[in-house]
């Protein structure tokens, strides 16, 4: 008779407990992880098509951040120590796919939580999440719902920071009184679209009629044109997708735009500043820093050796660093603290564990569980957010301003245009 | 007989030899098998649309409305969501059949677009760009000492299958019936068929309504098992898929698209995947594609004719050898 080792019996003993859940999917059976097993962690996000730019340097950013935590012990639990390993699959932004995905990750990989960009793909992936118990992150609160109670938005409440940086621009260029905003109207510049009028409203900047133009726009010209001809000082290109943003800023410069500009992303700002100048490029205002900044070097930022990552991560990817090249490694940081707090990867420990005392070790400081009021369910993270500014060709952080300071004091005009947009949980 | 036998089991069996996410891919196929099956019945006639994956939006959207707005049962509101999407086509017949061949294809597109703009600005009812979420799932079968759960992939594709060999076996025989005879005519000899008193207008319209319930009823299908749909699920990219495996696969037989369907589907979503080249798959599915069209420019159909004229030389072969 074959002799198993305890290793294989738990491999086995692993195995049946997910053939059983992939029969009847209905939350997964606690496993006590053996000594030096590896802890495995879902990547489920568009690593290929238009959305890859916000995927693919995310799982980049994590392969780095679980080489440095597995040359250091990996992640402690119960004593013990356990390396960890990301598994990706590409939902190409698609529902379908993305149930898929989370099948694969949850069922049949066993992955003890799955980060996930958010968007059109959530909904697929959601009745995994419920049927199994799994603990998801997304980077995009408009997700949340008072049902979501496994989905977390611990990285980037998108696109509340936003607020951020018109609060600065109000308070460093009082001059600046009038704004227009252009968006790809969907899922993830509409959301923004309120944001930012909310924010130019309660800093006593006008708010031209926001223009909003199709996903699967090419031309990008007539669209700053009409910008151009409304005559604000500063032009707004919301949340739009990187491939619209560097056209966009391409056109804002051959028809000779000299105002502000603020967007949420700048990723791969000095192409920008290539195809246009450097001249051109001071002063535009986001909210993304890179993290080869000084202002990142200071006591309540809980990203371990930011400048070593950014200078890591560049010499793998030259080029490449994005709005999300350190925001999924950042939601890892805060995921093992709560694990190693819980002694537990169970996906229900590990959420009890961050949410304990109402607040969390965001990349920016120490954060508040936050979002009822918005969101229907405290589980985004709140608090400090940079302003980044390019100067000199180089984008750095001016400013870290709270969060839910501005809204306490603003909150009801962003409630106002949530609910215009029919953005608010009960809306949805 | 043996064979469609043989095939039976096979479509019975195939699940249980396929992981869960597998099953999964296994279930979105069968649909896209009725979404290009359905394609083919209007490319019958000659024509070529764009916007035959937004009719099966029509058909999602409609379905997940009812169901969800009106309290519709979702059995009743798949129905009901196939044929708003023949209406719907029915309406546009009379623009769209004002034009042929380049202009009618052109045209389709600016009608789905169309359609799929009015998704994303009226965001009452149709959510907008977000578009619907926490559709209605297929109810549950209770049967006191069996319940079949419709999340389960296995279950849902036991039950697409079912709905999609009907829909093919109703294709089948539509294509071979009189009306069927009259789609080939209108399409290669048109002005003949008018000369004999075929209402060439009317014959493309009922194959652009039968080929956009079908359609339809597949977005249905798809709607109540993802739980949501919005206007990126069924634009021109998604098109480009579907005209893909028609292609690839051929448009001479039912099977053709087919063959498409499924070895395109199962060379991006199971092989590449497998293989590890995950960001790779665009790349090598272009590729493929490129090849394929460059040596098997009667797509995949032709083939599977070859092997079957091979496989029958041989057996009379074999049977004048015995003599």
């Amino acid at each position: 008779m074959k002799n198993f080792s305890s290793q294989t019996k738990r491999e086995f003993l692993k195995r049946m407990a997910a053939t059983v859940s992939a029969g009847m999917v209905v939350g997964l059976p606690k496993m006590s992880l053996a000594a030096g097993e590896t802890i495995k962690i879902g990547f489920l996000a568009p690593l290929t098509g238009p959305v890859a730019a916000w995927g693919k340097p995310g799982l980049d950013g994590c392969q780095i951040w679980a080489e440095r935590i597995n040359a250091a012990g990996g992640i402690s639990i119960n004593g013990e120590s356990h390396p960890v390993e990301f598994i990706g699959y590409d939902n190409e932004y698609d529902p379908a796919k993305a149930r898929a995905g989370a099948s694969k990750l949850v069922i049949e990989d066993g992955v003890k939580f799955v980060m996930m960009l958010g968007g059109d793909p959530w909904p697929g992936a959601q009745p995994v999440a419920d049927r199994t118990g799994m603990l998801f992150s997304t980077l995009l609160p408009s997700d949340l719902g008072p049902d979501t109670t496994t989905l977390i938005a611990p990285a980037e409440v998108h696109p509340i920071y936003n607020v951020t940086g018109v609060q600065w621009l109000a308070e460093n260029h009082p001059e600046l009184k009038s704004a227009v905003i252009c968006a790809q109207d969907d899922a993830l510049g509409i959301p923004s679209v309120a944001t930012y009028l909310a924010a130019f409203e309660a800093s006593g900047i006008a708010n031209e009629d926001p223009i909003l133009f199709d996903a699967a726009t090419t031309d990008f010209a007539p669209i700053v044109s009409r910008m151009i001809s409304l005559n604000t000082d500063i032009i707004c290109l919301d949340t739009c997708y990187t491939e619209f943003v560097h056209p966009l800023v391409e056109q804002l410069f051959q028809q000779g735009y000299e105002g502000t500009i603020i967007s949420c992303t700048a990723d791969f700002y000095q192409q920008m500043i290539e195809k246009t100048s450097a001249e051109f490029m001071e002063g535009f205002v986001f909210q993304f820093p890179d993290f080869d900044d000084p202002a990142l070097e200071q006591d309540f930022i809980n990203f371990d050796d930011p400048a070593g990552f950014f200078s890591e991560y560049n010499s793998r990817h030259p080029g490449e660093w994005g709005a999300v090249s350190w925001e999924y490694a950042s939601i890892m940081d805060l995921w093992k603290w709560a694990a190693e707090k819980a002694n537990s990867v169970e996906p229900g420990d590990v959420l009890a564990s961050m949410l304990e005392s109402g607040q969390g070790e965001h990349a920016f400081g120490t954060a508040d569980w936050w979002g009822k009021d918005l969101f229907g369910i405290d589980h985004a993270l709140v608090g400090n957010w940079p302003v980044v500014v390019i100067k000199g060709g180089k984008a750095r952080i001016q400013d870290y301003k709270w969060i839910p300071g501005w809204y306490d004091e603003f909150g009801d005009i962003l409630k106002k245009y949530f609910t215009q947009y029919n953005l608010m949980w009960d809306q949805r | 007989m043996a064979f469609i036998g043989l095939l039976t089991l096979v479509l019975i069996a195939l699940p249980h030899g396929l992981s869960y996410s597998q099953r999964e891919i296994l279930v979105v196929l069968t649909i896209n098998i009725l979404v290009v099956s359905s394609y083919r019945l209007l490319t019958l006639t000659g024509e070529w649309s764009l916007g035959h994956v937004v009719m099966m939006g029509v058909g999602a959207y409609a379905s997940a409305l009812y169901s969800k707005e009106w309290g519709v049962p979702v059995p009743i509101s798949m129905i009901i969501g196939a044929l708003t999407a023949g209406l719907v086509a029915w309406g546009l017949s009379f623009p769209l059949f004002r034009m042929k061949g380049f202009y009618f294809l052109i045209g389709s597109f600016a009608a789905g677009e169309i359609i799929r703009l009015l998704w994303k600005r009226f965001r009452d009812p149709f959510g907008g760009p977000k578009g619907i979420k926490r559709i209605d799932p297929f109810p549950d079968i209770d049967l006191g000492f069996i319940r079949i759960d419709f999340f389960d992939p296995v279950n849902y594709y036991y039950f697409t299958l079912i709905i999609v060999v009907l829909c093919l076996v109703i294709l089948w025989r539509i294509e071979k019936s009189l009306i069927g005879l009259t789609f080939h005519a209108v399409h290669w000899q048109d002005k003949l068929a008018e000369s004999a008193g075929v209402n060439v207008r009317d014959y493309r319209t009922l194959a652009l309504v039968i080929s956009s319930t079908f359609a339809g009823l597949a977005g249905t299908l798809l709607a109540h098992y993802i739980g949501t749909v919005n206007p990126n699920g069924f634009d021109i990219e998604q098109m480009v898929f579907v005209l893909t495996w028609a292609i690839v696969g051929g448009t001479t037989t039912l099977y053709g698209p087919i063959i498409g369907c499924i070895t395109l589907t199962a060379l991006n979503e199971i092989v590449l995947r497998e293989l590890g080249l995950e960001q790779g798959r665009p790349l090598i599915y272009g590729l493929i594609l490129i090849v394929s069209v460059l040596f098997m420019p009667k797509g995949l159909e032709d083939v599977v004719k070859r092997g079957v004229a091979w496989a029958q030389l041989q057996i009379v072969k074999e049977r004048t050898n015995g003599v």
